[in-house]
């Protein structure tokens, strides 16, 4: 009943924090509406582009047009996903150099909470709606997907959610240590990128690394081979250990950064 | 002159103070030419052609991309309208500097720095997968290629000088940014070349200012082009950089007017 209650709480204070984000966005409603014009160009141009390339080939890797579109657009909504809930981690330098983040610690609201889902982006909110809708699209013009192959893309989905969310927390643990935000942000951004075809296209040891060490692959690529049907159980079962793995390894590096916060900017 | 080449060596200086930052934007450009050296490795299998490449011709192509982009895309004159939102221009208004010169000198220092860089990161990828690449061996295609970059240098300085008088106007200067972004990324060539796009496309966008800033160079370093394709073309290059040099020109003169230091 307690952590129920608490979950409420959280979520009230989510909406608010989100609210005012969304207040300080639309402050400049030119420029907001400039900032979706842009990520919706992005969309469609490279959709176009793998649109040139596949109907050229015929096929990329043996994968088909609309094969190839399921990854692309799965790429796309995990990443725009984790920038929507995530975008307060893009702030966390400033707080930091700041001293603001002190502040954070002494509120009682689970300070990793607050830096993570203190604040959601609106602006992402057209482009995830449009993902969701393309991968219906491009789900059913693949064909022969069962609802069991649905049921499992959408639990890997989840699951290359949570393996998001634990590279910002990492992201956060190296702030607390370096004060080094944006570049270890791009960096995790560009990597993630390389999902956006599917991994097969990369030689190993690559394609190895950013399967299971940087887990791209299982992040992004899995959840569209499992739709296809083209995912064993055992890769399925090896996608929510990586992902359990990572997010335990990603808290426990977060407590130690914790430890080592010396408040220096206060 | 002697100023110039300073503040040209002072952007270096400023460059290896945030070495950190730097290295991390090398490393990023390495992953992101890599992803598409990647899939176009799939798309052109050793032996096939694809529209006129062959693997050789298409790898030069992606992993010249790198090069270029150190050449002509890295600048420092993005902070332009920064300068003018935050009133730090007023600084450079009562100097004896000329702020466009200014701007430029810091660019090339920028570019040196990412030349450097981007070399060494080329001698590794060649080193570690080996790929087929095509050595351009003929001057008359070496010099047209010199030629077009140079052009390419001055397009890109004015429209991004161009974006940053946005800011005379108006605190809203990222956002018109990101769209030029957005698009340079496709229609600069980076990701593909253009000729694979539809003709009628490709040829709308031929006269574009962004095409004239990766894709023509590279295509006259791969001898692609006849000599009138290569004329038209600079030609076309040359308009771009009088057009917008006169328009940041006339804005420039109308911001001054407008300009109220409001920052400072």
């Amino acid at each position: 009943m307690g952590s129920r209650t608490g979950l409420v709480k959280y979520i009230k204070l989510w909406f608010m924090m989100t609210g005012m984000v969304s207040q300080n966005a639309f402050v400049s409603r030119f420029g907001a509406a400039l900032f979706v014009l842009g990520k919706l160009i992005r969309f469609t141009f490279f959709l176009f582009f793998l649109l040139v390339i596949t109907s050229r080939t015929q096929t990329i890797q043996g994968y088909t047009l609309w094969q190839v579109v399921l990854f692309y657009i799965t790429f796309n909504l995990i990443d725009s996903v984790a920038q929507f809930f995530l975008r307060e981690v893009y702030r966390f330098r400033n707080y930091v150099v700041s001293g603001n983040f002190d502040y954070f610690l002494t509120k009682p609201v689970p300070v990793l909470l607050r830096l993570l889902f203190g604040g959601s982006d609106v602006l992402d909110v057209p482009i995830i709606a449009l993902s969701v809708g393309f991968i219906f699209v491009a789900l059913s013009n693949i064909g022969s997907i069962t609802t069991p192959d649905i049921l499992v893309y959408f639990l890997l989905l989840i699951n290359g959610f949570v393996i998001a969310m634990s590279f910002h927390i990492l992201v956060l643990a190296i702030g607390i240590l370096t004060t080094e935000v944006d570049n270890t942000l791009w960096l995790f951004r560009d990597l993630t990128q390389m999902g956006r075809f599917p991994i097969d296209i990369y030689k190993n040891p690559l394609r190895q690394i950013i399967t299971f060490i940087i887990p791209v692959g299982v992040m992004v690529t899995f959840p569209a081979k499992a739709a296809m049907g083209l995912l064993s159980f055992n890769a399925f079962l090896i996608s929510f250990l990586v992902g359990g793995m990572f997010l335990y390894f990603s808290m426990r590096f977060w407590k130690f950064s914790l430890k080592r916060y010396t408040s220096a900017s206060s | 002159m002697k100023k110039y080449y300073l503040i040209a060596r002072n952007t270096w200086d400023e460059i290896l103070t945030y070495r950190t930052s730097f290295i991390m934007w090398r490393v990023r450009s390495i992953i992101q030419v890599l992803t598409i050296y990647f899939l176009w490795s799939v798309v052109i299998p050793p032996g096939k052609t694809f529209l006129g490449y062959s693997q050789s011709l298409i790898t030069t192509y992606i992993l010249g991309t790198l090069l270029l982009e150190s050449m002509v895309l890295s600048s420092r004159s993005y902070i332009v309208g920064n300068e003018i939102n935050s009133g730090n221009l007023m600084n450079f208004l009562i100097r004896p500097i000329n702020y466009f010169s200014y701007w430029f000198s810091k660019d090339i220092g920028d570019k040196a720095m990412n030349i450097c860089f981007s070399v060494v990161e080329l001698t590794l990828i060649f080193l570690v997968l080996r790929p087929s690449l095509f050595i351009q061996t003929d001057p008359f295609y070496i010099s047209f290629f010199i030629l077009s970059v140079i052009l390419a240098i001055f397009i890109y300085f004015f429209i991004n000088f161009l974006l940053g008088l946005i800011g005379f106007w108006s605190p809203e200067i990222w956002a018109p940014r990101f769209i030029f972004i957005t698009i340079l990324g496709f229609f600069a060539g980076g990701l593909f070349p253009l000729d694979i796009l539809p003709k009628t496309i490709y040829e709308i966008i031929r006269f574009l200012p962004f095409t004239y800033l990766m894709y023509f160079p590279i295509k006259t370093y791969l001898g692609q082009l006849s000599l009138f394709e290569i004329l038209s073309g600079l030609s076309i290059s040359a308009f771009w950089v009088f057009a917008i040099y006169f328009m940041v020109k006339a804005i420039w003169q109308k911001g001054l007017k407008s300009y109220t230091a409001y920052g400072k």
